[in-house]
């Protein structure tokens, strides 16, 4: 016991003894308030116990005969709906949504990432230019960068070093 | 009172009945019910102070003792176990009827006040119209100090003054630790005291 609380408790239900109980009411301030007090609680106990010991069950034979009825009606046996529904459910409506949800999954993946990363129209001249870096002859220190804004549908290349464009998009 | 051979058979049969429920007897489990439900309604009612509400309450716990009752392994008596069931069930219907705030927190006692006084259809009973009127009087008063309680110190008190049930006992049943039973008895006792020393100061 590490609070006054818990002590006092002990010590009104008569838990406390030996070296504890010495220590504890060595420690009182006010025995004779503190033994009132417990006193009271005895009362208190007393006057529960008489007035509320007391309540009975209306019909009890009726009680049982309702709680059978119930028991009856929901069919509830113990464990027996979790251990029926069980097996069905892993191999039937389990494995049917599994898959559904799944597919959706898939299509929202394929329709709203994967076309966003469909580079055939956004890199067309970056490949040209790119292929114009290679030429060590045409553009020997080229280098390139590359800005997207996709929210605006915006592609910025920003080219240093390029000695001339591809003749395709020179011809452009 | 029981000698402690007759306490150890009524172990022994209990354990027998709850071994045939957990087989699937439902008579075995009418027996339970027959030995237990006067406490357990009694207890339900205490705290929600309301016939019905302490019926419906003591049903469902039934209900659900029924259901979960293979999952009784016997480290605490039959009588503990179902209890926590009962608590778990009463305390969350108090903590929802609070949340909610709906109906009178103690319903009979306001229909015992409506009934008509000259009612011919009022139930005659034994005693004196003083002493009941006094009693119901005391009883109100306990309902009323009692419904000043958590949920939680509610049923620390009661587990303990009228079930008599011992620290262990109560923190099995709710699921908590002994210094946290007794703190919550000593302050639902302190609340208790003040709201009731008129009416112990004259017994």
């Amino acid at each position: 016991m590490k609070t006054f609380e818990e002590k006092w408790t002990a010590w009104l239900d008569g838990q406390l003894t030996g070296k504890e109980l010495i220590e504890f009411e060595a420690s009182l301030p006010d025995k004779a308030a503190a033994k009132l007090e417990k006193r009271d609680a005895k009362k208190l106990g007393a006057l529960l116990k008489r007035e509320l010991g007391t309540h009975v069950i209306a019909n009890e034979e009726f009680f049982s005969h309702q709680l059978r009825e119930r028991i009856a009606r929901e069919n509830v046996e113990p464990f027996r709906e979790q251990a029926a529904e069980v097996p069905t459910w892993w191999t039937v409506r389990r494995l049917f949504w599994t898959g559904t949800a799944s597919l959706a999954l898939f299509f929202v993946f394929a329709v709203f990432v994967m076309r966003e990363k469909n580079p055939a129209e956004q890199s067309q001249y970056l490949s040209q230019i790119l292929n114009a870096r290679v030429d060590p002859v045409v553009s020997p220190n080229a280098t390139i960068s590359m800005f997207e804004a996709k929210g605006d549908r915006v592609t910025v290349l920003w080219t240093e070093g390029l000695q001339s464009l591809p003749a395709d998009y020179a011809a452009k | 009172m029981q000698t402690e051979a007759t306490l150890a058979q009524a172990d022994v049969s209990e354990m027998d009945l709850v071994k045939r429920c957990q087989a699937g007897d439902p008579e075995a489990f009418d027996e339970l019910v027959t030995r237990y439900r006067t406490r357990i309604f009694g207890m339900i009612y205490n705290m929600v102070h309301n016939e019905q509400d302490a019926w419906d309450l003591a049903q469902d716990s039934f209900v659900k003792a029924w259901r979960s009752i293979k999952r009784f392994r016997g480290r605490s008596s039959f009588y503990t176990w179902i209890y926590r069931i009962v608590m778990n069930v009463t305390i969350d219907w108090l903590r929802k009827k609070q949340v909610k705030g709906v109906g009178a927190e103690f319903d009979d006692a306001i229909q015992a006040k409506q009934i008509d006084p000259a009612s011919k259809t009022a139930p005659k009973a034994g005693a004196l119209p003083y002493e009941i009127m006094e009693r119901s009087e005391t009883r109100t008063r306990i309902d009323n100090a009692i419904a000043q309680l958590s949920p939680d110190h509610r049923a620390v008190i009661l587990m303990k003054e009228i079930e008599e049930m011992q620290y262990h006992e109560i923190a099995e049943t709710l699921g908590c630790s002994i210094g946290t039973v007794m703190s919550r008895l000593f302050y639902a006792r302190k609340k208790l005291q003040n709201l009731l020393r008129d009416v112990y100061e004259n017994i």
